[in-house]
């Protein structure tokens, strides 16, 4: 299984759950921002394994990976900026701490 | 590059150029908000008619990337008049408040061409960078307010679900392409049917696609995100965010389930079933317990996802059903009463530190007797009572969920029974308005012209609607058939 398709579609996949788990799992907005990120990189690890192992994919891969790189670092952009807004009114960077809407 | 593609694409490109107008107007001429909006409005004018110029010629643009047909035109102008609504409704909130208003129009006018591109999409990547344009400028507008502390609260949520959920459906995007080696969406509808039903790998991959659509458009249970970020975003933009980012995940559904999964509906008709059910039903639960309006009306926009997903259904189930059809009138008609209740929340805002609780509403008919007709013209309409476009676009719903056979005529009696639970908390708004007395007399508030001009034509659509479906109808059914089906 070394060195194929599935070994590297498995690996992506666990790096996708670990994103998910510290999304989900974690309680300071950076982490989370931090955990997003990781899901989008195993997206991108997925994109271009398949693009190694299938030749027909080979010229798309690089495309749509640089494609998402970018995205990612948009919303990678908006988000510490939100987290720095929020920050500055709250002094801390924990959402359990942001509940000022359920009294 | 050909001279096709650019006059395909003539309406996103001007949509462009119209936000980096406003804000080169705004440098020119700093808080001159008038200026803005006007620029901004006739900008969005000229994107209207560009629209309308190239469904002359539809066709497909960029190699197969874009495409332009009814659905396309249609979708698009839904967006222009939410935008349009919205920037007409902003000032007047946002001026008491020192918030600049021109960033507020380019920043809708930067999302519009997002959600533009979605409805244009035939290509999968076209469709995630066009889902992102379209929400990265609402996570912004969510924490308008930066001061604010309930406004950025609502936007670090909203950013964090929603950039969650991108990560989920770009992961299955993932894989639906890796498995059937195309972007385009008409090679990936050919790929499946081609392969009769699903693999395991692609199944997956379609189910993270479900889920991170599901988050977008709200439906329950991953709608955890939308009561806090709508309560706690400066109203008009929870007006936007409430009709702008929903009409466009749903333009995204189509062309994705309806389009690329088309040849497997029968695979995810009984998700959207599902979803359709719990989404109606526990957004109006939640909703007939709230006190803030604004809640009130966040919960509420999550049960109308639920009835557009019970025309999706129907669709699903039969696609001659009439389901597509209801599902693109709602839309329509949802944008502009929703958008209208939401401008009345906002205009009694005015002045700040006034709360969206109900009582704010006490005494409204009395003091200002034209926002407390129009408010209940938009409460009948979100309740679904005739003459109004709530009315046709639930029946049109209905029906379809009653022509498509199997079990989906079910959906129909619970939409119809959640329509009847939905009147309580609509009407309740009703009652404060008419029939109790404000504890503190408040201050006078005098509405702008542009104010008045928003809230106008939005009720003057939901009474059109209402009394002559008949064009929209028909334009619906129009958009519906141009749709490429797998």
């Amino acid at each position: 299984m070394a060195n194929s398709l599935d070994a590297y579609l498995v690996l992506s996949g666990l790096l996708f759950a670990t994103g998910t788990f510290g999304f989900l799992a974690r309680r300071n907005a950076i982490s989370m921002l931090m955990s997003i990120e990781l899901m989008v990189n195993a997206v991108n690890l997925t994109i271009l394994a398949f693009g190694a192992f299938l030749p027909a994919l080979k010229d798309h891969a690089s495309v749509i990976a640089l494609i998402v790189i970018t995205v990612a670092a948009a919303e990678a952009t908006v988000g510490l900026a939100i987290v720095i807004a929020i920050f500055r009114n709250r002094r801390t960077p924990l959402v359990d701490e942001y509940d000022a809407m359920r009294q | 590059m050909t001279w096709s593609d650019v006059t395909l694409i003539a309406p996103l490109v001007a949509a462009l150029l119209v936000a980096f107008a406003i804000i080169v107007v705004d440098a020119i001429a700093p808080h001159r908000d008038r200026i803005a909006v006007a620029v901004g409005l006739a900008g969005l004018a000229i994107v209207a008619v560009l629209t309308v110029w190239t469904d002359q010629a539809p066709g497909l643009a960029f190699g197969g990337a874009y495409t332009v047909d009814t659905l396309t035109t249609y979708l698009d102008l839904i967006f222009i008049a939410i935008v349009a609504l919205t920037v007409l409704v902003g000032p007047d909130y946002l001026g008491p408040r020192d918030l600049p208003v021109a960033e507020f129009a380019a920043t809708l006018v930067f999302a519009m061409t997002g959600a533009m591109l979605i409805a244009g999409s035939a290509d999968l990547l076209v469709l995630f960078v066009g889902l992102e344009l379209m929400v990265l400028p609402g996570y912004l507008l969510a924490g308008y307010a930066k001061r604010d502390a309930l406004s950025t609260e609502g936007a670090i949520k909203y950013f964090l679900l929603g950039s969650f959920s991108s990560a989920i459906f770009l992961f299955g995007l993932a894989y639906v392409w890796g498995l059937t080696g195309t972007t385009r969406i008409a090679g990936v509808a050919d790929a499946i049917a081609a392969a009769q039903g699903l693999s395991p790998a692609l199944a997956m991959g379609v189910a993270f696609v479900t889920t991170g659509v599901a988050f977008k458009i709200a439906a329950v249970p991953f709608h955890y995100w939308t009561p806090d970020a709508y309560q706690g975003s400066p109203t008009p933009v929870t007006g936007y965010l409430s009709v702008g980012p929903k009409v466009g995940a749903f333009a995204l559904i189509i062309r994705v389930f309806v389009e690329a999964l088309g040849p497997i509906n029968a695979d995810w008709l009984p998700v959207m079933g599902v979803l359709a059910v719990l989404t109606m039903t526990l957004g109006n639960l939640v909703a007939v317990t709230q006190t803030n309006v604004k809640r009130m009306l966040a919960y509420s926009s999550i049960a109308h996802t639920g009835y557009i997903l019970v025309g999706l259904t129907a669709y699903a189930a039969d696609p001659n059903s009439g389901g597509l059809e209801a599902v693109l009138f709602y839309l329509a008609a949802y944008s502009f009463m929703n958008l209208g209740a939401f401008a009345v929340v906002s205009a009694l805002q005015k002045r700040p530190g006034v709360t969206s609780q109900l009582d704010t509403f006490a005494g409204l008919g009395r003091r200002e007797p034209y926002l407390g007709i129009l408010m209940t013209l938009f409460l009948l309409s979100l309740t679904g009572i005739p003459p109004t476009a709530g009315f046709f676009a639930k029946a049109l719903i209905i029906l379809s969920a009653v022509q498509a056979g199997g079990w989906v005529p079910i959906l129909a009696v619970i939409t119809v029974l959640n329509a009847v639970a939905a009147a309580f908390y609509y009407l309740r708004v009703v009652v404060y308005m008419y029939m109790r007395d404000p504890q503190i007399e408040p201050a006078e508030v005098d509405h702008g012209p542009l104010l008045r001009l928003g809230v106008a034509v939005a009720a003057v659509a939901t009474v059109i609607l209402g009394v002559l479906p008949g064009p929209l109808i028909d334009a619906a059914t129009k958009a519906a058939s141009s749709l490429f089906r797998g």
